[in-house]
């Protein structure tokens, strides 16, 4: 068994939440809980049962099965037969006919829902965050707690109460349609892109990607894809992720240490990921629509086909930056536009733009603005001034990671 | 050597994720392999069933019938040197954290 940790591994996480989406349609989401509750018996059933007998032939169908029987139980216990969404389960009957949410373009379906219901606006961000990682996603409570920088019985309260809300509001579990779609697209899209940030910069722990949340955010993302094929704004998404994606490999050391940008084996980048990304920003640009999405995407693509540090375009990168400062102006692009100063007129400039960011309350307690003074300091020679601000930025990083690699400048 | 029953009560294995139960399975087999011939059995129990209180009350089945710490979620059968080896054998369980465990002698001679 312990060579198929992984691969069990793998399978749970992505059936939990297809199962989780299949069951929570079929009893309501005033019953998301026990939606759960019956996709954990049966992995509990499940391994039970394969470390004694080994894995079957085909583990998602065993899996499937018997949710299904436990869900049919249920809804035989507690006869919660009227008023679920499906309508078809009268009678004893029609309990066959569930069969037809098993199948796989409904089960897509149901995800789909699922990520809508996760992402409903009544929620807040942190707790739309909590349910997709928890019931699409197939995270652990403690598992939630450390991705969202928390305690187990605040994400355990956090997550009562927002399936409270669900149920109170009796939320219709549905894909949104018409005038409504838009605007519960963008909080569904905002919620993976936060999703993907996290994995992305881990602020915790001590691993710098949480390459799961990442992939995650990714698996939903194509799923929102597949079926809104014209949104541009998906696409762009898409692609930034593609394009973050495809640097995972070269962005850690054997040991998990942060290797800078700069100093990344451009080769170890994934040349497919970064074609995949080109195609869906081409696609993306169908349509007039500009959102930030396709900006950052358009700044990870640039630095995604320079063949050197060196040769990169950072005029285009500068300009991307710009407009993305016009759409959502934050202190952290100007931090960006600061840093890339220093590429278009040299360190000097770019540590006034930097010096003048100080005063900023978003920045003051960011460990990257000091970072970035130290290290150019340090290159202009002023090893003094330089350490003083990477100690400053010392006192501000969490993440074990950043800690170590700021140490390793300063000793 | 005398045999006890290890009876495990509370929810826990309800939270944990898919890895985590993954690591949870791993560790109970090798604690069993470890036990040897001192663990005799072992069977987790399904959540609902039924409830008989007396010959006229009624049957209950809408269970679970207790708070979720007090739910029966299985039971090992082991047999130990003493009470003092049972109970250090249920401290080396795995699954002593995930829920609460009773250990609890079986009368010698058994019922016939």
């Amino acid at each position: 068994m312990e060579n198929n940790v992984h691969l069990i591994d793998q399978l749970f996480r992505t059936e939990y939440g297809k199962l989780v989406s299949t069951l929570t349609r079929l009893f309501g989401t005033a019953h998301i809980q026990l939606a759960e509750d019956v996709v954990q018996d049966a992995l509990i059933a499940a391994l039970d049962k394969w470390s004694v007998e080994g894995i079957p032939k085909n583990p998602s169908a065993w899996l499937m099965q018997v949710a299904k029987r436990k869900a049919l139980n249920e809804l035989k216990r507690n006869q919660m037969m009227l008023g679920h969404e499906l309508g078809i389960a009268n009678s004893q009957n029609d309990l066959d006919q569930i069969g037809t949410v098993f199948m796989p373009n409904e089960i897509e379906d149901s995800q789909l829902r699922m990520i809508f219901t996760c992402c409903h606006p009544a929620l807040n961000t942190e707790s739309q965050i909590a349910l997709t990682l928890k019931t699409l996603c197939g995270f652990g409570i403690q598992e939630v707690a450390n991705a969202l920088l928390s305690s187990k019985s605040t994400i355990n309260k956090r997550l009562f109460r927002a399936k409270e809300a669900l149920r109170k509001m009796n939320a219709p579990f549905t894909i949104p349609s018409g005038a409504e779609l838009n605007s519960r697209l963008q909080s569904v899209t905002t919620t993976l892109y936060l999703l993907f940030n996290e994995g992305y910069n881990a602020s915790s722990g001590d691993n710098i990607i949480q390459k799961e949340f990442c992939l995650e955010a990714l698996r939903l993302c194509k799923l929102l894809e597949k079926r809104f094929t014209k949104n541009p704004e998906i696409r762009a998404l898409l692609a930034l992720m593609c394009f973050h994606v495809s640097r995972f490999d070269a962005r850690l050391d054997t040991q998990g240490g942060i290797i800078i940008f700069e100093e990344q084996d451009r080769s170890l980048w994934n040349k497919k990921l970064i074609q995949k990304g080109m195609q869906y920003l081409q696609a993306s640009m169908n349509e007039t629509k500009l959102t930030s999405y396709h900006l950052e995407a358009g700044i990870a693509g640039q630095h995604c086909i320079a063949e050197s540090f060196e040769k990169t375009d950072w005029k285009s990168i500068y300009a991307n930056y710009q407009l993305l400062e016009k759409l959502k102006p934050s202190p952290i692009i100007r931090l960006n536009l600061a840093i890339i100063q220093s590429k278009l007129t040299g360190l000097e400039s770019s540590l006034a733009l930097l010096g003048d960011l100080e005063s900023s309350d978003v920045l003051n307690n960011y460990h990257l603005l000091p970072a970035t003074q130290g290290i150019f300091l340090l290159k202009l020679g002023q090893e003094e001034l330089g350490k003083s601000y990477l100690q400053k930025a010392l006192k501000m990083a969490t993440s074990k990671r950043e800690r170590d690699y700021i140490k390793s400048l300063i000793h | 050597m005398r045999e006890y029953l290890l009876i495990l009560k509370g929810d826990g294995m309800k939270n944990l994720s898919p890895s985590e139960l993954q690591g949870m399975f791993q560790d109970y087999q090798s604690w069993v392999e470890k036990l040897g011939e001192k663990y005799l059995g072992g069977q987790r129990l399904e959540e609902n069933g039924a409830l008989l209180k007396s010959q006229e009350a009624e049957i209950l089945t809408d269970g679970p019938f207790l708070e979720a710490k007090e739910i029966i979620a299985g039971y090992f059968l082991i047999q130990a040197e003493s009470l003092e080896d049972a109970i250090q054998i249920g401290k080396s369980s795995p699954h002593l954290g995930l829920y609460q465990i009773e250990v609890r002698p079986l009368v010698w001679p058994k019922m016939k």
